[in-house]
């Protein structure tokens, strides 16, 4: 096998925080090349020098062996590397053929559209996706949105193949699906780069795996040869170790969901009669197929969505399915959405802004008339040390220069710091690393502990099962099945995809 | 941090797939200070002066004989007609860098300023209350007014989800139409046989304090005042903050979407009716067709021009002032067509905005 990939003494900054530093890389035709490291690592950016999404400020890409300097994405694609990144490079109101279209060009869009379509369908069926290439972007899942852009990447000739994250939002028969094509690919001599910070991909799928900490590549290794522990270890400097947990003491009933429908923008139904309650002390794990509904009940739950029928009790407040956003509500309800930058935080403002906004129509930041930035900044300041919110310079830095895990906490920071009797949860650890992410998991069960009544909706059935104390399955808008802990992984599989 | 940077153009002095090249990267910057911002701007202006003087050279005006007119600006006569000029040119910028604050294109900002002047008339021509509160009246009559007709734009986009650039710009025509209806009719001056009211008392009048410091002024600084602390200081600025960075969120963290939307709207629509107001109480002493033509595009360069923060707006709306003053010497003595002025205001504006390109971007040389 020769070397089609590979960066040698890579560094890269942005305004003087250094995320690569001699980083180095080296992928074989026909492998599945595993990246893995802890979020911040370095792994996208290294790829998105590889890319050419990042020009390096040293050290070079070389190409078949041969060195070559990339002036952007689109001279990277001519060299036949594709990638895919973790948040999607979609154009919403185009449908699933044109956007393909759009990354791959044509001379004409009436011919090109024919063939793309053509491309599409061959491409999906033989990867097991069910694509429909008229559909338009914005009425697909996130997870058949990563669909479409693997589907794009190939489509375009890639013989260099990177994904970020890529089964950060699939179920596991998904997940098992993909990664099992991805091998396939690589068996037919593509060079395929899978950035993951999942241990079992690794040891399933990768022939190789280097790793990355801090910008430095730490080592490159077999697999197969390798223990989990060697792994961990090598990703995190240290070996962590989950703390059994203990049941749930749950008292009354907090939060009940009546009978909840509603439709989606394409008219086709999200929820239907969806029905569970949620009692103090208690985590209700709601699991299913991606799609079917969870998006649609978790905007319901937070208040961004007006359901058409049914009711959202909440106790104390009532139903507050149709109610304008109260205050109360706020103080009630805490909120961590899946989609941080469009829920839950605004990128261009700062940490400050964006941690005391749901607190500044309290009164405790100030009269109307007369903000009081010191204490909002205090308040921020406290936070991000409690809740160990790295990346952060100042709290007047802006909310979009924190990665992924960190952004995430600082949600968390916010949400619970006001003690909310409600947790809403979904997808709370997507794209984390295996710290953050236990960090997230502790945070949701020291709620629980404190007495809220928490609602985990979650697409990783294991995040589900390892947290939850009663698990509702949701299939077509609905709850079709319940099971207490411990709960039989088996049987909650087939509940997932019996009525799909 | 990959996500913003991942938006980064590229640019390379060489094209040539070489490794060992010294080159030019262009990389997205995540902050820069105020006063380095600042510095970008002014060294963008000067060079939209600079086009600006070559342009004025080739139509027959010397740099010498430009300086010698920007000198005279400063005389005390002239000195005067640009403050005058600067009072209601700060209120319509104050008024478009509000609603642009929140993402409302507000042009409509002339329609609001005719009824800013129609409803401080109407306080003169039914003499509503005594004489020593005529004036104050007068002044907070037109704020209504021009609120008013800026609210109806906003309820139809929050209603009827009506655009609010249409609705805001035809509006400026209605309220046209319906101040001729009274200049041609009910208010037209009995003693004339021109479309304007009869003139207001003495004591309607804004009045001057001598050194070209006139209370239209006075009016135009207290504003940007108080809508600096508004901006900066107060729950509704924040809200605005948040509401225009992210709606989605602003809702789910329970932001009075709506209810914030329609403040800003009204506090717009009120300081473009003031700038209605200062124009016909101190220029025109009485309400006429024209007050109000052409400050929708000057308004909505302020608001451009300065970021929209209220006292910037103070300052480029004076530095508009003087331009509108030279450009009214330039057009007496030079003959050289008002035209000319507008389009040293788009060289300016377009110089200003390439600034943003290096207040977001950094160039460096890398090996």
């Amino acid at each position: 096998m020769t070397t089609s990939l590979a960066l040698k003494g890579i560094r890269k900054s942005f305004d003087g925080v250094v995320v690569l530093d001699d980083a180095e890389f080296s992928g074989k035709a026909g492998e599945v090349h595993a990246l893995l490291g802890e979020n911040g690592a370095g792994k996208s950016s290294l790829m998105n020098v590889a890319a050419g999404l990042y020009a390096p400020e040293a050290g070079h890409v070389f190409i078949n062996g041969e060195p070559t300097a990339l002036s952007g994405p689109a001279e990277a694609r001519g060299y036949g590397i594709g990638m895919v990144h973790q948040h999607f490079k979609l154009v919403m109101p185009f449908t699933v053929a044109e956007n393909i279209l759009l990354a791959n060009g044509a001379s004409a869009y009436r011919s090109g559209i024919r063939q793309i379509r053509a491309a599409i369908k061959k491409q999906s069926h033989e990867l097991g996706f069910a694509l429909d290439p008229d559909r338009r972007i914005n009425t697909l899942s996130v997870a058949q949105q990563q669909q479409v852009e693997i589907v794009k990447v190939l489509v375009g000739g890639a013989k260099i193949l990177i994904l970020d994250e890529p089964t950060a939002v699939l179920t596991d028969a998904e997940a098992e699906q993909l990664l099992a094509t991805v091998q396939r690919l690589a068996r037919a001599g593509t060079t395929v780069v899978l950035i993951t910070h999942k241990l079992n991909e690794v040891k399933r799928y990768a022939d190789s795996v280097t790793i990355m900490r801090r910008g430095k590549t730490v080592a490159t290794v077999d697999p197969s040869t390798t223990t989990a522990a060697e792994l961990t270890q090598l990703t995190v400097g240290e070996t962590q170790t989950l703390p059994a947990r203990a049941q749930g003491e749950a008292t009354g009933t907090r939060l009940n969901v009546g009978a909840l429908t509603c439709s989606r923008a394409d008219g086709s139904v999200a929820l239907q009669d969806a029905t569970f309650f949620v009692r103090a002390g208690e985590i209700y794990g709601i699991a299913g197929v991606s799609g079917n509904g969870q998006t649609e009940l978790a905007e319901a739950l937070m208040g961004a969505r007006e359901p058409a029928k049914g009711e959202i009790w909440v106790e104390d407040l009532g139903d507050i399915s149709r109610t304008p956003m109260s205050h109360a509500r706020i103080a009630a309800v805490g909120i961590i959405p899946a989609d941080r930058y469009t829920f839950a935080l605004a990128g261009s403002l700062s940490l400050a802004d964006n941690f005391a906004v749901a607190e500044v129509g309290s009164g405790r930041y100030g009269p109307l008339g007369l903000l009081d930035r010191a204490a909002m900044q205090r308040d921020t300041t406290r936070a991000i040390g409690e809740y160990d919110v790295q990346g952060v310079r100042s709290v007047k830095q802006k909310a979009a220069l924190l990665s992924g895990g960190n952004a995430q906490k600082l949600v968390i920071a916010r949400e619970f710091s006001r003690h909310p009797s409600i947790v809403v949860a979904h997808s709370p650890s997507r794209g984390l690393d295996a710290r953050a992410c236990n960090a997230v998991h502790q945070r949701l069960l020291s709620a629980r502990d404190r007495g809220a009544a928490v609602v985990l909706i979650s697409e990783d059935l294991d995040e589900v099962l390892s947290l939850s104390d009663r698990i509702g399955v949701m299939t077509r808008g609905r709850i079709v099945a319940e099971f207490s802990r411990p709960a039989d992984r088996q049987a909650i599989g087939r509940a997932m995809v019996d009525h799909a | 941090m990959h996500d913003v940077s991942a938006l980064s153009p590229q640019a390379r002095a060489s094209t040539k797939p070489t490794a060992n090249r010294l080159r030019l990267v262009l990389d997205v910057r995540q902050s820069l200070p105020a006063w380095k911002q600042g510095l970008f701007i002014a060294g963008s202006l000067a060079v939209g002066l600079a086009i600006s003087v070559a342009v004025l050279a080739v139509a027959g005006i010397s740099p010498i004989e430009l300086g010698g007119e920007l000198i005279a600006v400063f005389n005390a006569d002239s000195l005067r007609a640009v403050l005058v000029q600067a009072a209601p040119l700060m209120l319509v910028g104050l008024a478009a860098s509000l609603a642009f604050r929140i993402g409302f294109w507000n042009l409509g900002l002339e329609g609001q300023m005719l009824f800013g002047g129609i409803f401080a008339t109407g306080i003169s021509v039914y003499q509503v209350g005594p004489p020593l509160t005529r004036l104050l009246l007068m002044g907070l009559a037109s704020a209504v007014g021009g609120a008013l007709w800026c609210l109806l734009a906003g309820f139809l986009k929050i209603r009827f989800r009506v655009n609010e650039i249409i609705a805001t710009l035809l509006l400026n025509y209605v309220a046209m139409y319906f101040l001729f209806h009274l200049l041609y009719g009910a208010w037209q001056d009995a003693r004339s046989a021109f479309p304007q009211s009869t003139p207001y008392q003495p004591y309607e009048r804004l009045w001057d304090f001598g050194f070209g410091i006139n209370s239209g002024l006075i009016v135009a600084i207290a504003a940007i005042i108080v809508a600096a602390w508004l901006v900066h200081f107060s729950r509704l600025g924040f809200y605005m903050r948040i509401v225009n960075a992210n709606r989605s969120m602003a809702r789910v963290v329970g932001i009075p979407i709506q209810a914030v939307t329609l403040w800003t709207v009204a506090i717009s629509g009120a300081c473009a009716g003031i700038a209605g107001f200062v124009n016909v109480a101190s220029q025109e002493g009485r309400l006429t067709q024209s007050f109000a033509n052409g400050y929708v595009f000057s308004g909505v360069l302020i608001a451009f021009l300065s970021r929209n923060d209220p006292i910037v707006v103070a300052v480029v709306g004076f530095l508009i002032a003087v331009l509108f003053i030279m450009g009214q010497t330039l057009q007496v003595f030079y003959q050289i067509p008002f035209t000319m002025v507008q389009m040293i205001e788009a060289i300016i504006v377009m110089s200003v905005a390439s600034s943003e390109f290096f207040i977001r971007h950094r160039i460096h040389l890398i090996r």
